[in-house]
């Protein structure tokens, strides 16, 4: 098998609306995916993340460019690729008149599994997922959380060589994010790939091994966290409450981003008294820690994951 | 034309899966018979001569409206639940995911109809050759109708417009034209229309085999061609349809 999971040379894709507008939702996106990677694609709503993952899918046909799943074209020969993924589509549910573990063992017979393998594998990802409590509960009547988790189970218990999550954890409380992210390590120590998309910064730096940050259609920065953090220049943040205003005052100690009236100074340690002390004198509230994906992102697209 | 063999993978595991949640829509199931069951009541009422007729009409009905259960079905799991998205990036094949909703819904819906077809039974009695005719043209309005619901299905983007048009078009196909009625009672200059729409070409072959020279030969020939011509042709059609759209535009 080739040691790329999945690589997508030049993909653009542009939308065609009825009276309206031509969208470009990708404008030439390229990454490569190693086999045994956990991926994340970091991007703000609308950055084209979901747009990539559901060509890289299958389930979508780009303007131009090409997609390579394992060897074989993820657009021209579809058949080729789909038995070797598995998708948790954005704010998928499960059939709401099937519970848990009728969803997941049907979805694995679909694709072909035997019952005895079927009925195995969905008993561990409900296990694994937390769901073995509500497993016989028709999913209308399950929660928000607990619907999602049913979807990451239906998708973990397939163990296919390469998996897309699109948002797996949206709606999840942290125990069952945390649930999620380990079965998601577990699953690629055993030799699965998974590439997800998320606007969570926090999931992104505990999941992946490498992560790409979208904006616009476009990857600005392809690294490891560690390797985004070390780059924006500072191993601390200081964070000045209404600092907006000051940022000439305070551009000498090192790089700065605003985020709203917030002013973000990243600096080293040897320059954080002398910070503090102009914070001080200006009657400004700081908060020091260290750097976080957070300064990364907002460094590299100039503004707030969340902000719209 | 011929599919190869591995194009219907899954198919089985999937229409259960389908089916089991059809079948938890008691009042949906019940519902379905609703219009069929109004309108023998009104021919057992007003014209009770009508009712072998009308029980034919209200089993070919039903065939009918099961391609909007798989209309409504497929742009339901596509529109609010996304599942669209987990079946199709898979191995289930696309033309596996068209049938299985198709064959999900007819387990589901098939009770009641049989029921229509024993009261046919006691109402008419049958003869192999009436039974054939019944089974053959059922099976025809059943897989244009569910070929025709899936491929609408995937036009819509949103439920509320797709509720809209679906009642139209298959009260519109299935009530207005001669399936409830004799053919005899439909405007002499639009019988070719009738004996060209799947339901009541269905329907109108079965009034002929209940009473011989209803149809004259040649109108007999059209409504068995235009029948098999628009079921098989439809069902390849969404067959196609279902393979394209599995990765959008």
């Amino acid at each position: 098998m080739p040691t790329d999971a999945l690589a997508a040379q030049e993909v653009r894709k542009t939308y065609r609306t009825r009276g309206g507008p031509a969208v470009e939702a990708l404008s030439g996106v390229s990454m490569t995916v190693h086999a045994g990677e956990r991926v994340a694609l970091l991007g703000r709503n609308g950055a084209g993340k979901t747009t990539f993952l559901k060509i890289a899918a299958t389930l979508l046909r780009p303007t131009s460019g090409s997609v390579s799943v394992f060897g074989h074209d993820a657009i021209r020969a579809p058949d080729e690729v789909r038995p070797m993924i598995a998708v948790v589509p954005q704010e998928g549910k499960p059939f709401f008149h099937l519970t848990p573990r009728e969803q997941v063992y049907s979805y694995l017979r679909a694709r072909g599994l035997t019952r005895a393998t079927a009925k195995a594998k969905a008993e561990q990802a409900l296990s694994e997922m937390g769901l073995t409590e509500v497993a016989d509960r028709l999913s209308i009547n399950l929660s928000g959380g607990q619907r999602q988790r049913t979807m990451v189970a239906t998708v973990i218990a397939t163990s296919a060589p390469l998996l897309f999550l699109d948002e797996p954890t949206i709606g999840m409380d942290p125990f069952a994010r945390r649930s999620v992210w380990e079965s998601l390590r577990a699953l690629t120590r055993q030799g699965s790939t998974i590439l997800l998309t998320t606007h969570y910064l926090d999931e992104a730096e505990a999941l992946s091994d490498r992560l790409y940050i979208v904006e616009r259609g476009r990857v600005l920065i392809e690294g490891t966290a560690a390797s985004l953090k070390q780059g924006i220049g500072g191993s601390l943040r200081v964070s000045v409450a209404d600092g907006a205003r000051l940022a000439q005052q305070f551009a000498s100690f090192g790089s700065c981003v605003t985020d709203g009236t917030t002013l973000h100074v990243l600096i080293e340690p040897p320059r954080l008294s002398e910070l503090l002390d102009v914070a001080v004198r200006a009657q400004l509230t700081a908060t020091v820690g260290p750097v976080t994906l957070e300064e990364a992102f907002l460094r590299a697209v100039g503004r707030s994951i969340d902000e719209e | 034309m011929a599919l190869p063999a591995p194009a219907f993978r899954g198919t089985v595991a999937f229409s259960a899966a389908e089916s089991r949640v059809q079948l938890h829509e008691g009042v949906a199931i019940f519902s379905s018979m609703i219009t069929q069951a109004v309108v023998l009541v009104f021919v057992w009422v007003l014209a009770r001569s009508l009712l072998p007729v009308a029980v034919f009409g209200a089993i070919i009905f039903s065939m009918f409206t099961f391609g909007q259960r798989v209309l409504n079905e497929a742009a339901y799991i596509r529109v609010d639940h996304k599942l669209n998205e987990l079946y199709l990036a898979s191995p289930l094949t696309p033309e596996s995911y068209f049938l299985g909703i198709a064959v999900g819904v007819l387990v589901a819906y098939l009770g009641p109809t049989l029921l229509l077809v024993a009261l046919a039974a006691l109402w008419v009695g049958f003869t192999p050759a009436l039974a054939l005719e019944l089974l053959l043209t059922a099976t025809a309005v059943w897989l244009f109708s569910s070929s025709l619901g899936y491929v609408l299905s995937t036009l819509f983007r949103d439920m509320r417009a797709i509720w809209s048009y679906a009642a139209i078009l298959y009260n519109l196909f299935g009530v207005l034209p001669p399936v409830f009625y004799p053919v005899g009672l439909f405007p002499a200059p639009l019988r070719p229309v009738a004996l060209v729409l799947p339901p009541s070409a269905a329907a109108d072959l079965l009034q002929n085999a209940l009473h011989p020279g209803v149809l004259t030969p040649g109108e007999v020939g059209l409504a068995a061609a235009a029948l098999a011509t628009a079921s098989l042709g439809m069902f390849l059609f969404a067959l196609v349809w279902a393979r394209r759209t599995a990765q959008e535009a």
